[in-house]
């Protein structure tokens, strides 16, 4: 395919003139069949890139994704451009359904699975059975960052492509390090693929950390934060009790549009919240990191991170969700003494002693099933042939990882100089001239004014409509 | 709180925990039914379908450290002076399902879920709308929909569903009807989620969700008596045929033809213990059961002679009869508590 008919299908398609950096540059290596590895910041539009593909090349489209939240909003997005040929196959997805899906895959075009679906027999033999265009491995990162000791069947994706006869594979991410990207293409098995990689950098967005002295403060610190600079805000927390805790209580104090999101929601309020935000309806999402995968909105304003993200490529996958419009954004990351604990306390939770990692073995070798998540993710090694000391090795080498993740991410909350040298430094860029406008420095105050993001004029909590308007508004009778 | 309505479903004589908790979650084995039947809540089979076993536990475990329910026996529970007092409180302050029995006569989770693709899907037409997100994305329901939606559209659809809704929405109080509408997604109008509700209503978001199922309880009982529009379409194929198994039924009619349940058991290729679950369940489930045919007037004296002063129905023993009648099985037993059941509520 020529750059000219490219483009036109871009125009005609999607009434673009012109692609996001490193779209046009991902496509057309993919059109000449070669696997890619793109690293593309958040908001340049990545799923454009598998969606044109899919559109050119025949046969299906496979996407890996991590999260059901995110398969859903993938689909119903893919929906609202008008692809009909959509699907997801999730644990959420009843047993009839799936089976429906799998049994009519050439009427599919765009497959969204997790890898723990894509493994069970059932959808692999459906897989082989049809031609795939194009396999792609969304948040890539996932392999390198969860695979080891949160979900190993993100290890075993290099196994199954093989299985489904080495398709074209387009691993996408927003945030990798040099050591994740090679984590990624040795373990998906394609060392040759192209490397497209763009900076992580997003100058419109203003780098900030506060300290406070504790909770109390913090929580005052947020009030302020949402009532006095410009909204649409995000705020991000690590457990969904404080998510809901501090969601009613903005709500209560502040007289501001405020909701709580996280997986612990239906699908049913899920979907509201994200459409009351999309379409400006709420000032304030407290959410967890559950929430803003497939969001796909242009304006919002201020990022908050009110606990610690768990890395540094986290922290600018989640921020990185501010000022998609290009116009000025704030990121604010809200630190107590004592908040790395948190971090450590979930790293935790996936460590095994080397007591647990042999007793596990045994458990193995007698053939019961695993009685818990720590043995489910165990389980992937002692079928893979790994041996005890392996499996320990790896589990010690993946905590001292997270141990140094925590002390980059704390290098950046504590950094004297310029921050957003300090991110970039992390992802191996050079270091960018400060700006008025590029990040507070440690304890100076925010410069709200200069960055053109004070509050705007709040608008009230609408009332409940009564039942006869709502029928008036909803449905138009005279078409 | 869940808690609450749990709170509901006990009395003060002793209740197996278990088999309430399957009541609601819809397990529809043989005790299970027996015991929606004895505790007189067959209403609410089916009606917390889905959550699991363990979110019941722990409610349960709230309420005993209340000091609402007690455990007098393993697997019981019952009651406490104080629970007596807070259930009638609830009773009176809580919103109080009154169409729940709909869930055994017709798939209302499935309808809730199309009907509200349905209405999204004619608000978005009606303003002409072509590009907007499904409210889900459930490839069953997106292609039920579908085939409904091409079916009726016509430049009516619009007016008849308006019509349909307006008709349903009048019947109920104007708070319920406000609620209604507020949790539908439409053009422009993403619906508000039961929390939202709660905060405006000032209520408990499980009240929101409570109420909010009555109400497609309450839809569905509407739209089955009024069946010529198009959201009664939608409801149509959902009707359950009959309220049991299909297995169950096809050995009912058999039934009905011999009272031979070892000729029914060689011809449905079934064993006999299997034929009379099949019974007992259609027994429970289905008003009229010609208890008479298998209890004969033999089988009937001694269970009579035992238990025909007593209206405590779970309360009986099988040893008790066994012990005057030896040779009469724990079926007859069965079947004739269900009658006395029946027929007390009758």
């Amino acid at each position: 395919m020529q750059q000219r008919e490219i483009y036109q299908l871009l125009k005609q398609k999607y009434g673009f003139d012109e692609f996001r950096p490193g779209q046009y540059e991902v496509i057309a290596a993919l059109l000449t069949h070669q696997d890619v590895l793109a690293v593309l910041p958040t908001g340049t539009g990545k799923s454009l890139i598998y969606q044109f593909v899919g559109t050119v090349m025949p046969g299906l489209v496979v996407v890996v994704s991590p999260l059901i939240s995110l398969m859903q909003d993938q689909v119903a997005r893919l929906n609202y451009q008008g692809e009909k040929a959509v699907a997801a196959l999730t644990s959420q997805v009843d047993f009839g359904t799936r089976q429906a899906t799998l049994n009519h895959l050439a009427q599919v075009k765009f497959l969204f699975v997790s890898p723990e679906m894509l493994k069970q027999t059932a959808v692999l033999t459906a897989l082989q059975t049809v031609k795939i265009a194009l396999f792609v491995v969304d948040e890539a990162h996932c392999i390198s960052t969860w695979g080891p000791d949160f979900r190993p069947d993100y290890l075993g994706l290099g196994q199954l492509k093989q299985q489904l006869g080495q398709p074209l594979t387009l691993m996408l991410t927003a945030t990798a390090t040099a050591q994740v990207r090679q984590d990624i293409v040795t373990q998906l098995q394609v060392p040759t693929a192209k490397q497209v990689v763009y900076s992580v950098n997003r100058p419109n967005i203003y780098l900030a950390v506060e300290q406070v002295s504790n909770e109390a403060a913090k929580r005052e610190r947020l009030q302020q934060l949402v009532t006095t600079v410009a909204t649409p805000a995000i705020v991000y927390f690590s457990s969904k009790k404080q998510t809901d805790l501090i969601a009613e209580w903005l709500r209560q104090t502040t007289g501001l549009r405020v909701a709580a999101y996280h997986a612990g929601l239906s699908a049913e309020d899920r979907f509201k919240i994200q459409q009351q935000f999309m379409t400006g309806q709420l000032d304030v999402i407290c959410a967890t990191s559950a929430f803003g995968m497939g969001i796909n909105k242009a304006d919002i304003r201020m990022v908050v991170h009110y606990h610690l993200p768990t890395t540094l490529a986290d922290y600018v996958q989640e921020i990185g969700r501010a000022g998609r419009d290009g116009q000025q954004s704030l990121a604010m990351l809200l630190y107590a003494p004592g908040d790395e604990q948190l971090v450590r306390n979930l790293n935790e939770l996936t460590a095994a002693s080397t007591t647990q990692i042999q007793n596990d073995y045994q458990r193995f070798q007698h053939q019961q099933t695993p009685p818990d998540e720590l043995a489910a993710v165990l389980q992937f090694y002692w079928e893979h042939q790994y041996s005890v000391a392996q499996v320990e090795a790896l589990f010690t080498e993946r905590q001292q990882q997270k141990q140094r993740e925590l002390q980059q991410l704390l290098a950046y909350v504590q950094t004297t100089t310029c921050r957003r040298a300090t991110l970039l430094a992390h992802f191996g860029e050079p270091k960018p001239s400060h700006t008025a406008t590029c990040c507070q420095s440690a304890g100076s105050s925010l410069p709200l004014e200069t960055l053109g993001l004070q509050a705007a004029t709040k608008v009230e909590q609408t009332p409940i409509t009564s039942w006869e308007t709502l029928l008036d508004q909803l449905f138009l009778q005279k078409i | 709180m869940f808690a609450d309505y749990l709170l509901l479903l006990f009395a003060t004589e002793p209740r197996r925990a278990k088999a309430i908790y399957n009541v609601c979650r819809g397990r529809r084995t043989v005790s299970t039914l027996f015991a929606g039947l004895t505790y007189q809540q067959l209403a609410w089979l089916d009606s917390w379908h889905g959550v699991p076993l363990a979110k019941f536990e722990a409610a349960a475990q709230t309420l005993i450290a209340a000091g609402w329910l007690q455990a007098p026996t393993d697997g019981y529970l019952a009651l406490t002076a104080a629970g007596q007092a807070q259930q009638a409180e609830l009773q009176q302050r809580l919103y109080q399902p009154v169409a729940w029995q709909q869930f055994r006569q017709a798939d209302v989770r499935r309808f809730t879920a199309l009907s509200q693709l349905a209405l999204q899907v004619v608000s978005e037409y009606s303003h002409q709308t072509k590009r907007y997100y499904p409210v889900t994305t459930d490839p069953g329901v997106q292609a039920t929909v579908k085939r409904w939606f091409r079916q009726w559209r016509k430049p009516m659809i619009v007016t008849q569903v308006v019509t349909e809704l307006h008709a349903f929405l009048a019947t109920l109080a104007p708070t319920q009807a406000t609620i209604f509408m507020n949790s539908v997604t439409g053009y422009d109008f993403p619906g508000q989620t039961d929390q939202q509700l709660a905060t405006a209503f000032k209520r408990t978001p499980v009240e929101i969700l409570v109420m909010r199922k009555d109400l497609s309880c309450q839809l569905v009982a509407w739209l089955r008596q009024q069946p010529t529009g198009p959201l009664a379409a939608l409801v149509k194929p959902l009707v359950k045929a009959n309220p049991v198994s299909t297995s169950a039924w096809q050995t009912y009619q058999a039934f009905q033809q011999t009272a031979d349940l070892s000729q029914i058991a060689t011809q449905r290729r079934l064993k006999l213990s299997t034929v009379r679950e099949h019974l007992l369940e259609t027994a429970i489930l289905t008003p009229g059961f010609p208890f008479e045919t298998i209890l004969t007037p033999e089988l009937l004296a001694p269970l009579t002679a035992v238990f025909g002063e007593s209206a405590s129905v779970a309360t009986w023993r099988f040893e008790q009869v066994q012990s005057v009648a030896p040779t009469l099985d724990f079926f007859c037993f069965r079947l004739y508590q269900i009658m006395r059941c029946q027929r007390a509520t009758a």
